[in-house]
């Protein structure tokens, strides 16, 4: 039928120094140590039976998520991804994307995870200034995160990514101006740029910080994207920038609705079935049932096939992020569905420039681009 | 023997304000009377419908037959006729008096009387009913029999020496009221040997047995298999099944003289049912009918539109099935530039009009958007012809009117003393007339004559707000004035919005226009550009406010894998557009159609 999408492995290791007041992940506070080699091996037991799903399928990526990945040793990082390509194929040019902290501990490790074969480094800097910083309730100072980047390179890495966020509570236009500027003067392979959303179940969310107005709040958007262009980097994704060819092909296979195994506690897995079902799948997102489940069959949270009905909504959910979109062809390969389900509202939508097709490519017009949630509820399936 | 059954029988109705505790002593004497076991005593029976048991009020009238074991040795039947408290509903409480001999008149111990209840007490007395007093809930705190009696006897004008004094809710005093039911009401008079009459007292349709109708045996008497004529109609039928409700259906052989009871026979169309007509033998039938009620009017028109339109026909038959039980509801198509079809629907008042939309909404599972509500307006054209306006958007030409007349009522307010002047300031915003003030002890009644369009506004809701509470409403329609009334069209984004458009008087025009739209920007949500806002009168825009446009609607972060919380995000985005109505670009909500029900306010 369709040709097999690609592969991914997504790891998450949940544990944290603190918890961030702005933070919904699946993260845990460190209480006392880890014992992390019994988590790494729940995780390759985990990922032992998860492999039974993907029929040999080399694997293109891995992303090290959390949490402060970072938290853990190299030795437990070298150990996890050699337990990795003992049970799965991995592909010679395997991108390797690791999440770090920019605390002075962590950067004594960065050289021990390249090392251990990690050859992407994604660090959660936010910030570089110090009263913002400390609003997020983040761990790190503004010295740790200018150093940050310089030791990444220091040990080696060729590609790094840096997280920024704005629209930070006080923020000003001139405070937002001179933390992109201080993100693009380190020069990294890789931005990405978030306003600061408040999600339910945070701290934030039980007691709102003093943020900055819409209208500041845009301006301040407008002052990140210019500089971004002005330094040339390509925005791909609504808050992925990159320089040329090096835009995070982890993400990118998300978004092109690629498969993914996830192991880990909390972490979620999507695979292609050889029948053309695809599933949909998490693990426990607390720690200590995950250790304990991990080697078992009752390890998922849960497990379902995404109906026919949602697979459209769930393909653009996706797709639609990308700057550039997706071709009928992609839709067609990664669904098994006709394109001619979307066809009704893709045409209204293109009649109301919130899309464009051009060259075979459907994608956002820039008001689309601007309303996206808007635009994919269209697509939800009836209840 | 069958005049001393009829002897033994009590017809009754409980007078009381809402919240003075009706359902409760109705239930308590369903209790006292064994009508239940406490497993199947479900609180508040008669209030059988899902709306009137949640909202705490009465909608339809009930009936519920009681065998009471009286301290004289003798059995007697209790028929208690329940009624409805709302002011909306007012019509039916005359009917369900028209069936009573008696009627137990329920204030709270420490409310006091209420406009309603002396509104109710004096139909009660005009229909030559004995009235009981009782003073109910005497177990709380706050209860002050002694005013509250003294005030019934300044308010309402009855002998108050000997009230009873109860409390529903703990049962004290309950088999004392009893005996006095039997001792003071009267029983029932009528030949039982003379041709047979039964009033219809109400009508409605069940799903397994048909039209049902709640009847009283004036005289006469009604067996099981007899042949029975509607006077109205002319047509006969069959009594299929025939008793009473204890408070379950019970059926039995004969409704006596005197008795009150439903029947079964066939009819197909609850029209042939009609409420007030009168029921005889088709053997030996009567020629002269009872008297019976007044045809209910309805007061106040909205046009009721689905959201989506495919649901126009559902919308259809579901307004035709609530119809059937509900003979204020009128309803006719209607046609809107802005929402495609619909219907403009005639209703009692505005609870009528909330309680007929959720029931469409929650049994018949519809989304729906209702029109502002007007009350019916007269319009004398130039060439004398006579036309009745209940749609504003449908007011003819300016150049082609004479003279606009609009209803006007006259409104009784019962308050305590300190609170007239704050009413009576209310009552002339509102456009009112006094004509009547009266001082009864520690209470107020207040008489104006005010326009019904300014009562069913949010008249009653300010009432209670300037009174804190205490001020209490009755109103009867009068008749048609002329008033100088303009419409007011709004436009969004430049496009006249038919069913926004509302009718007022001129002088209040422009404040109007101005809430109108400051309101309606406050309920608009933001969306992908500016909407403008905007009311005019004829060509001349008189407010204008902007909706300014929402910069983006994008979820910054997605979580890789994860897509279930975005996902859920979205559906709540998806759930909070469907209460709205798309009109050309713009989506409004269905609350911004109903703004000019608050406009005024804070």
């Amino acid at each position: 039928m369709n040709p097999v999408a690609p592969l991914s492995l997504y790891i998450h290791l949940p544990w944290c120094t603190r918890k961030c007041p702005y933070c919904d992940f699946n993260s845990h506070e460190l209480r006392g140590a880890v014992d992390e080699n019994a988590y790494v091996q729940a995780l390759l037991d985990d990922l032992k039976q998860d492999v039974k799903l993907i029929d040999g399928r080399e694997l293109q990526t891995i992303f090290i998520g959390g949490g402060t990945p970072s938290l853990f040793s190299g030795q437990a990082i070298t150990d996890l991804l050699d337990g990795i390509a003992l049970n799965i194929n991995c592909a010679p040019d395997i991108e390797v994307t690791m999440e770090a902290n920019p605390g002075s501990s962590e950067l004594n490790k960065f050289s021990a995870f390249r090392a251990a074969g990690v050859n992407r480094l994604s660090i959660g800097i936010q910030s570089f200034n110090a009263k913002h910083l400390s609003a997020l309730g983040r761990a790190h100072n503004s010295s740790e995160a200018l150093n940050a980047a310089k030791a990444a390179k220091h040990a080696g890495f060729e590609r790094i990514n840096l997280d920024i966020m704005y629209a930070l509570p006080g923020q000003t236009a001139e405070s937002a101006n001179e933390d992109i500027a201080q993100a693009i003067k380190l020069s990294p392979e890789h931005l990405s740029c978030y306003q600061l959303t408040i999600e339910p179940n945070t701290l934030f969310h039980k007691q709102p910080p003093n943020l900055p107005n819409d209208q500041l709040g845009w301006e301040i958007q407008e002052i990140v994207h210019n500089s971004l262009n002005r330094a040339n980097y390509k925005q791909y994704e609504v808050s992925a920038w990159s320089k040329l060819g090096e835009e995070c092909r982890h993400n990118l296979n998300y978004w092109q609705f690629g498969d993914y195994l996830g192991i880990g506690a909390g972490a979620h897995g999507k695979v292609s079935r050889p029948d053309g079902s695809i599933i949909r799948y998490w693990k426990h997102k607390q720690p200590k049932r995950y250790l304990h489940s991990a080697h078992t069959n009752s390890r998922f949270g849960d497990r379902k096939i995404i109906s026919e009905k949602e697979l459209g909504f769930e393909f653009l959910l996706n797709a639609l992020r990308l700057k550039v979109g997706f071709t009928p062809k992609l839709f067609e390969q990664r669904t098994g569905l006709s394109i001619d389900v979307l066809q009704p509202i893709l045409s209204e939508q293109i009649d109301k420039h919130w899309l464009t097709q051009t060259n075979s490519n459907i994608k956002c017009s820039e008001t689309g681009y601007r309303f996206l949630d808007q635009l994919l509820t269209d697509y939800l399936p009836p209840d | 023997m069958s005049n001393q059954r009829q002897n033994l029988i009590r017809n009754f109705a409980i007078i009381a304000h809402i919240d003075h505790g009706k359902s409760t002593l109705a239930d308590r004497f369903i209790q006292y009377c064994d009508g239940l076991s406490d497993r199947e005593m479900e609180a508040q029976v008669l209030d059988s419908m899902e709306l009137e048991r949640e909202r705490g009020i009465t909608i339809k009238a009930q009936s519920v037959s009681l065998k009471y074991q009286a301290k004289d040795g003798l059995e007697y039947q209790l028929n208690l006729i329940d009624t409805p408290g709302h002011v909306d509903f007012s019509y039916e409480v005359s009917r369900s008096l028209t069936a009573c001999e008696g009627a137990i008149l329920v204030v709270d111990a420490s409310q006091g009387v209420e406009a309603q209840t002396v509104a109710n007490c004096y139909t009660a007395v005009d229909l030559g009913l004995e009235v009981l007093p009782v003073l109910n809930k005497i177990d709380l705190p706050a209860a002050d029999t002694d005013r509250v009696a003294s005030e019934i006897e300044d308010v309402v004008g009855i002998d108050c020496s000997g009230v009873l004094l109860v409390s529903a809710k703990t049962g004290i005093g309950i088999g004392e009221l009893l005996e006095e039911i039997v001792r003071i009401l009267p029983a029932p008079q009528g030949d039982a040997e003379a041709g047979t009459m039964a009033l219809i007292i109400d009508s409605w349709f069940d799903n397994y047995l048909g039209t049902v109708s709640l009847v009283r045996v004036m005289q006469g008497s009604l067996k099981l298999r007899d042949k029975i004529r509607m006077l109205a109609t002319g047509k006969d039928h069959q009594i299929d099944e025939l008793g009473v409700f204890s408070p379950k259906r019970t059926p039995k052989k004969e409704l006596a003289c005197g008795e009150v009871g439903y029947l079964v026979s066939g009819v197909k169309n609850i029209t042939d049912a009609k409420v007030g007509d009168t029921i005889t033998s088709s053997i030996s039938p009567v020629d002269t009918a009872l008297v019976g009620f007044q045809e209910v009017q309805p007061r106040v028109f909205a046009g009721l539109y689905p959201v989506n339109s495919a649901d126009f026909e559902s919308f259809r038959d579901a307004l035709g099935k609530l119809s059937l039980n509900d003979a204020s509801l009128h309803f006719e198509p209607e046609t809107s530039d802005a929402l495609g079809f619909g219907f403009r629907c005639g209703f009692l008042g505005l609870l009528h009009m909330e309680i007929v939309q959720e029931r469409l909404e929650r049994e018949y599972d519809l989304e729906l958007i209702t029109t502002a509500p007007t009350v019916v307006y007269k319009v004398e054209l130039n060439s004398g012809e006579e036309v009745s306006i209940s749609n504003p958007a449908a007011l003819p030409d300016l150049s082609r009117i004479e003279q606009v007349r609009e209803p006007i009522i006259r409104a009784n307010m019962l308050m305590p003393l300190e609170y007239i002047g704050a009413v009576i300031t209310l009552c002339i915003e509102k456009r009112g007339t006094q004509k009547d003030i009266q001082y009864l002890g520690r209470q107020a009644m207040l008489t104006f004559e005010i326009p019904l369009s300014e009562v069913v506004m949010d008249f009653f809701d300010k009432l209670k707000s300037v009174s804190r509470g205490y001020a209490s409403l009755d109103y009867e329609l009068l008749g048609y004035e002329a008033a100088d009334m303009v419409k007011v069209d709004v436009l969004i984004n430049g496009d006249c919005v038919d069913p926004l458009a509302v009718l007022v008087h001129r002088e209040q025009s422009q404040y109007r226009g101005r809430d109108l739209v400051k309101r309606m920007r406050e309920l608009i949500p933001r969306q992908m550009f500016d909407v403008a806002i905007q009311a005019s009168i004829g060509s001349k825009i008189i407010a204008r406010e902007t909706v300014k446009a929402l910069r983006k609607n994008v979820t910054a972060k997605c979580y890789g894998g994860d897509i279930t919380r975005k996902k859920k995000l979205l559906e709540k985005q998806k759930a909070g557009k469907k209460r709205m109505k798309q009109i050309g670009s713009v989506e409004i909500p269905q609350e911004a159609f109903l703004a000019v029900l608050n406009i005024g306010g804070d």
